[in-house]
């Protein structure tokens, strides 16, 4: 027994079809992103290299809305998943915004300022994963509405005023823009950048974190764990 | 009919002086002259020093359009034997042609005496001149670029009378018109004289010259009359005979001796080129301003997705013409204009077939400004500060959370110090 505590150093926080899904979106995304910034932002050199490479403006277009399918289809897979499945069902109850987030956000950064003794005590999920989430997800969604407007468009310009779709492709590219954004500051910062995973949070790839880790950043999940037995 | 009325005369003269020469006996035949000078080796050391052969090919005399003619009758004051003689002057019987010649370019430079300047023999050939309908004379359709360029394409004499580049001048050997010429013979291909003139060159800036901006349209519409009948309704047209001197004019679009044609990559109407052409006017301030027209032409085009097809070689996209039209280009307030408002669905169906009218309700590659395309700008700017504002909050939460960390290690310590 005195051991004990310590054999299972690690614990699983993906599983492995949660692992395959992360890593089919950042492949989804890293080719949207390529080939939609270069038609975006196509005043400069390196996107006509980009462009280039991708063999010309059609074939960047055939990429990217391959691309496109490729990420909505994961889309409704997900939400079949998150829906449906037992362990989707119980990871959507743990990443689920509710009030304590948002509360648990303001007491952080009242803690981070020194104006509270006391610093949340985050579940499975804190906040930095919840907004995330639900922010990437929202802007999925509406980057997939537009760009289907847009992909669509002899079927678009029948029903709507060029105005509509002008509108349709700025919202397309900066949304585009805000995933980036999200994804260079938000993302980059708490699995990577963050000190008590630098360099990297390997939890994408083996899907185990240490226990300890856990104790540390995500407390309430860790004494969870603990109260069922698994660590 | 100049030429075929300056022939009857010089055959008459001709017909005169021989009919002299035989009834008075007064100067020699064309015999008696070649006695000395169908000698080849006749030849006469000038006072500077060069040798200059006195050799006439008699041959070549006799074939040429003056062949019948005595040598008296252009060299008049020689007899046998002779010392120098005065020059020959063609205008005795060639009036009209030396009237011309004399209010020319080269007429003007060439009176001050100066030898570079082509005089009548420079052009034409001295004994063995030919008619220009004789596909062997100088003045030959076929011939005449090589003539003009024996001289403008010397980068000397180019440089020496401040005229264009040689290069730009040879230039014409490759465009559409050189090489219909060259290559395929053509005899309706444009040579140096269809758009200069021939004894009356004058430089492009002086009005009276056949190349000054107020002739091109009609000197171009000489061949192509179907196109200037168009020009002449367009926009661009109707500001020329208006004079507006700014209106465009063949030349600004297509160039001048380099015109090619406009399948060829270098054409300035070529598919890819053609919104740059148009730039150079309609993204030019003055000139929006000038004349009230629509402002940013070249980013709002180059920023659709039209304009970056286009850029990446996707060549079916559509550039200015498409839309505008080409020579017969009308404000989009004219009705006949294509992209007048009730126009707007067929002219966009010609490549989207579903563009409906209800499509054609927005602005099209407006600029992004309050007046013009609130939608957009609003959005475009609610974007720019929400991303701006999600960045900078990104960057303080980070730094406030790295705080926090430093407060809750330290927290920690004390806990187990305690």
């Amino acid at each position: 027994m005195g051991e004990e505590p310590r054999s299972p150093v690690t614990v699983e926080r993906m599983s492995v079809l949660f692992r395959v899904q992360h890593i089919l979106l950042m492949v989804s995304l890293l080719v949207l992103a390529v080939t939609g910034f270069a038609l975006m932002f196509h005043d400069n050199w390196l996107a006509a290299a980009v462009i280039r490479l991708e063999g010309g403006v059609l074939y960047r277009g055939i990429i990217h809305r391959s691309a496109a399918v490729f990420l909505m289809a994961q889309l409704v897979y997900h939400a079949f998943y998150m829906l449906c499945s037992r362990e989707g069902k119980r990871e959507l109850r743990e990443v689920w915004l509710t009030r304590r987030d948002f509360d648990d956000f303001f007491l952080a950064m009242r803690f981070n300022l020194g104006m509270d003794s006391k610093y949340p005590r985050f579940g499975r999920y804190g906040y930095k994963e919840k907004f995330q989430y639900w922010g990437a997800t929202t802007g999925v969604f509406l980057i997939s509405v537009t760009g289907i407007i847009l992909w669509a468009e002899t079927f678009s310009m029948r029903y709507l005023p060029k105005v509509v779709l002008d509108l349709t492709l700025i919202v397309h590219g900066y949304q585009g823009l805000l995933a980036f954004v999200i994804l260079l500051f938000w993302h980059l910062y708490i699995v990577h950048l963050h000190p008590s995973v630098f360099p990297m949070n390997r939890a994408w790839l083996t899907g185990k974190v240490d226990a300890e880790w856990l104790r540390q950043e995500h407390p309430a999940e860790y004494e969870k764990l603990k109260g069922e037995g698994v660590i | 009919m100049k030429p075929l009325r300056s022939f009857v005369m010089a055959g008459l003269l001709a017909a005169a002086v021989g009919g002299m020469a035989t009834a008075g006996n007064a100067g020699p035949t064309v015999g008696d002259c070649q006695e000395c000078h169908g000698d080849k080796t006749i030849e006469m050391t000038m006072p500077d020093g060069t040798v200059r052969s006195l050799f006439v090919d008699g041959k070549a005399y006799r074939s040429s359009t003056h062949g019948k003619a005595a040598c008296t009758a252009c060299h008049v004051d020689a007899k046998a034997p002779h010392g120098k003689l005065s020059p020959v002057s063609c205008g005795r019987c060639h009036t009209e042609a030396a009237k011309s010649y004399a209010q020319s370019t080269h007429g003007i430079v060439r009176a001050k005496g100066n030898p570079d300047v082509p005089g009548c023999g420079d052009c034409h050939g001295k004994h063995d001149i030919r008619k220009v309908q004789d596909p062997m004379a100088r003045t030959f359709r076929l011939n005449i670029v090589g003539v003009c360029l024996e001289c403008h394409e010397d980068r000397v004499i180019e440089e020496r009378y401040d005229l264009p580049d040689e290069k730009m001048m040879a230039a014409y050997r490759e465009s559409v018109h050189g090489m219909a010429s060259r290559k395929s013979g053509l005899l309706g291909s444009a040579v140096c004289t269809d758009c200069h003139g021939n004894h009356l060159i004058l430089p492009g800036d002086q009005p009276r010259s056949a190349t000054h901006r107020q002739h091109i349209p009609s000197l171009c519409g000489k061949c192509h009359s179907g196109i200037l009948e168009k020009y002449e309704r367009s926009v661009h047209g109707k500001g020329m005979r208006a004079g507006i001197a700014e209106s465009p004019v063949c030349t600004d679009c297509h160039g001048e001796h380099t015109i090619t044609k406009i399948s060829d990559p270098a054409s300035s109407v070529y598919v890819k080129n053609v919104p740059r052409t148009c730039s150079a006017c309609h993204d030019k301030e003055a000139i929006s301003s000038r004349y009230a027209l629509p402002k940013k032409r070249f980013s709002s085009y180059m920023d659709s997705f039209h304009g970056i097809a286009l850029e990446y070689g996707m060549t079916k996209a559509a550039n200015c013409a498409s839309c505008h039209a080409f020579h017969d280009i009308l404000p989009a307030s004219d009705p006949a204009s294509p992209v007048n408002k009730a126009n707007l669905p067929r002219t966009c169906g010609k490549c989207h077939p579903n563009a409906g009218e209800n499509f054609a309700k927005g602005m099209i590659h407006v600029e992004v400004s309050p007046e013009k395309a609130m939608g957009v700008f609003a959005v475009r700017v609610f974007y720019t500060i929400f991303i701006g504002t999600l960045v900078t909050l990104f960057v303080l939460h980070v730094a406030m959370d790295l705080l926090g960390r430093h407060r809750r290690g330290k927290a920690k310590a004390g806990k187990t110090e305690g």
